[in-house]
């Protein structure tokens, strides 16, 4: 069953990235490092049933709700959208075009519940929204999901100290922690890991791989009924599933040439 | 709803009215970041579980409100002015302007409420940097009693607010202000008219005064709305009279000097003016109010002679270009 499972999981991720790659190419636009490490998190949250969310109750008031702070992997968002049947494909051709649908979120494109560009904002917009919540006594839960070169921003730490101290448990919070930035690699080398800092912030941490997506259910599951607030933080592979893409920092934001793309699609489809 | 007075503190005015909103409406959240006001207590005592000290975190305050905002609530937050609006201005510029949200922002300290707590404290850029905001109302009453009406236009504004709230007792001079036209004449005078703003409402009222014992005719507009602003009104208001002189406890790029030059330009008014503002610069010049505000030229005295001075020389200007 669990074989099953995973192999399920398995080609919905190949599927996905398949359809990103070609959204990126056919657009000449898109973020596909950062996207691709973010795939079998993405899957495990919109997939798996442990978030309260799909194509009937996406605008429901007391929906779960899926916040993102590294909005540049919207790409694969906007393919989740479409398969669950709330971003229609009218829509999702659009992407890239003069008016279409952008790089980055906006709290109008059906599926988003805020704009994304700026980074380390949604932890603190997921602690209103639980504290919201609370003061209505309902049961939803606010899956974020940041990046690490994100968790250098100093509002993290706010909102982090802040979910901890009101306890707000329902916030559940996944770091892709792919080891690249724009411009550098980031390490644990003066300030610790990301374990020890949520840690230190009062929540409960938790390690996964990020691309087994059964480990990242398993470590959802617990978070969402957890009384404490728990940060998940998803070691990924920056740019996974394209051999020459995975920890090349060129691949932030580099559109693949001809004959990388070629040899890409290879490999997406093997 | 207890009647307004010069007996009322202006951020009573304000706070008593969150509090009856608060009782009112069960979705009225507070969040403070570690400020706290006479007329709060109350409301954290009857509603603990609406009112939040985020502490000293001012980029979280305003996420989090973004949050509540974004499941219906309507959320006030509260800090001193310059932490208010420049330590969480990307927060602000991004999540409450980008999605529109009717978040009720209150800020004490304009000017230089808290004059010797040095600039840190001082309220000066705040108003520029709003108006660059879209779609943000900013408000800046000069009494208790239209701050209590700001609290209450925030409350039901459809976008986000901004209230500057000076302290202390103001007396009542515009009682018949319409709220709605952000703007009251609150003395008319053929000669001058000076447009002002918050506090400076009481001292443009002492200059006009004592420039009426010199012979002058004086006007006074408290413009307690300053975004949007009604450019026809208001350039009809300044039209009556001769010459214009705006007085601004503000820098003047972004503040009234630049506000106003912008109503004149756009309604093609024709008048002589004369800015009074407080100049470009941080300045480490502890002191008290008075001392700091005389020593930008704009103490009492100075005014009345400046003015005077400024008038009779417009005038002789423009009778000596029709000659």
């Amino acid at each position: 069953m669990i074989k099953q499972k995973s192999m399920c999981y398995s080609s919905l991720a190949k599927e996905l990235r398949l359809k990103v790659f070609d959204s990126v190419i056919k657009a000449n636009k898109g973020h596909l490092g950062g996207t691709f490490s973010s795939i079998e998190i993405l899957i495990a949250l919109f997939f798996s049933g442990v978030m309260s969310y799909d194509g009937t109750n996406y605008t429901a008031p007391n929906r779960d709700r899926f916040l993102i702070g590294k909005g540049h992997a919207c790409l694969a968002l906007y393919h989740i959208w479409n398969k669950l049947g709330i971003l229609p494909d009218k829509e999702l051709e659009t992407y890239g075009q003069d008016g279409g649908l952008g790089g980055q979120l906006h709290i109008g494109i059906s599926g988003a519940e805020h704009n994304s560009g700026s980074l380390g904002h949604v932890l603190g917009i997921a602690a209103g929204l639980a504290l919201a919540a609370r003061l209505d006594g309902t049961n939803s839960r606010y899956f974020v999901l940041l990046g690490d070169g994100e968790c250098e921003e100093g509002s993290i730490w706010e909102s982090a100290a802040f979910i901890a101290r009101e306890r707000l448990s329902s916030v559940v919070t996944v770091v892709d922690r792919n080891r690249l930035s724009v411009t550098a690699q980031i390490n644990d080398d003066f300030s610790g890991t990301l374990e020890n800092k949520f840690t230190s912030f009062g929540l409960i941490s938790l390690t996964v791989d990020g691309h087994n997506t059964l480990e990242i259910i398993n470590a959802l599951t617990f978070a969402r009924s957890s009384h404490v607030p728990v940060a998940i933080i998803a070691d990924t592979v920056k740019g996974k599933g394209i051999s020459f893409m995975e920890n090349g920092i060129k691949w932030h934001h580099s559109i693949p040439s001809k004959e990388e793309a070629m040899l890409a699609r290879e490999e997406l489809t093997r | 709803m207890k009647p307004m007075s010069s007996t009322t503190d202006i951020r009573d005015g304000y706070f008593d009215r969150v509090f009856d909103l608060a009782q009112k409406n069960s979705d009225l959240v507070f969040l403070s970041a570690d400020a706290d006001a006479h007329s709060l207590v109350k409301f954290r005592k009857t509603f603990p579980d609406r009112y939040i000290n985020v502490g000293v975190a001012e980029q979280n305050m305003i996420t989090v409100a973004a949050g509540l905002a974004l499941a219906g609530k309507r959320v006030f937050v509260y800090s001193l002015l310059p932490f208010l609006t420049m330590r969480c201005y990307e927060q602000i510029h991004f999540n409450i302007v980008g999605m529109n949200l009717p978040v009720s922002f209150v800020g004490v300290g304009a000017g230089y409420s808290f004059d010797f707590d040095g600039p840190s404290h001082h309220g000066l850029i705040d108003i520029g940097l709003f108006r660059l905001l879209p779609g943000f109302t900013i408000l800046n009453p000069s009494t208790a009693r239209l701050a209590s009406q700001c609290a209450s236009f925030s409350f039901e504004n459809g976008g986000p607010t901004i209230t500057r709230l000076d302290k202390g007792y103001l007396e009542n001079l515009n009682p018949d202000s319409d709220f709605d036209s952000g703007f009251s004449l609150v003395r008319s005078g053929k000669d001058v008219i000076i447009c002002t703003t918050g506090r400076m409402l009481h001292n443009a009222d002492k200059v006009a005064d004592a420039l009426e014992l010199r012979g002058l005719s004086v006007g006074v507009i408290d413009l307690f709305r300053l975004k949007p602003i009604n450019n026809e009104l208001l350039a009809d208001a300044i039209a009556n009279s001769k010459a214009l002189v705006t007085l601004d406890e503000n820098s003047a790029e972004g503040g009234l000097c630049s506000l106003i030059a912008g109503v004149i330009s756009e309604r093609n008014l024709s008048i002589p003016r004369k800015n009074f503002s407080c100049a470009d610069g941080i300045r480490h010049r502890p002191g008290s109010r008075r001392f700091l505000l005389e020593t930008e030229g704009l103490g009492i005295d100075e005014l009345v002679v400046s003015i005077s001075q400024f008038f009779h020389s417009a005038i002789s200007e423009r009778q000596m270009s029709r000659v």
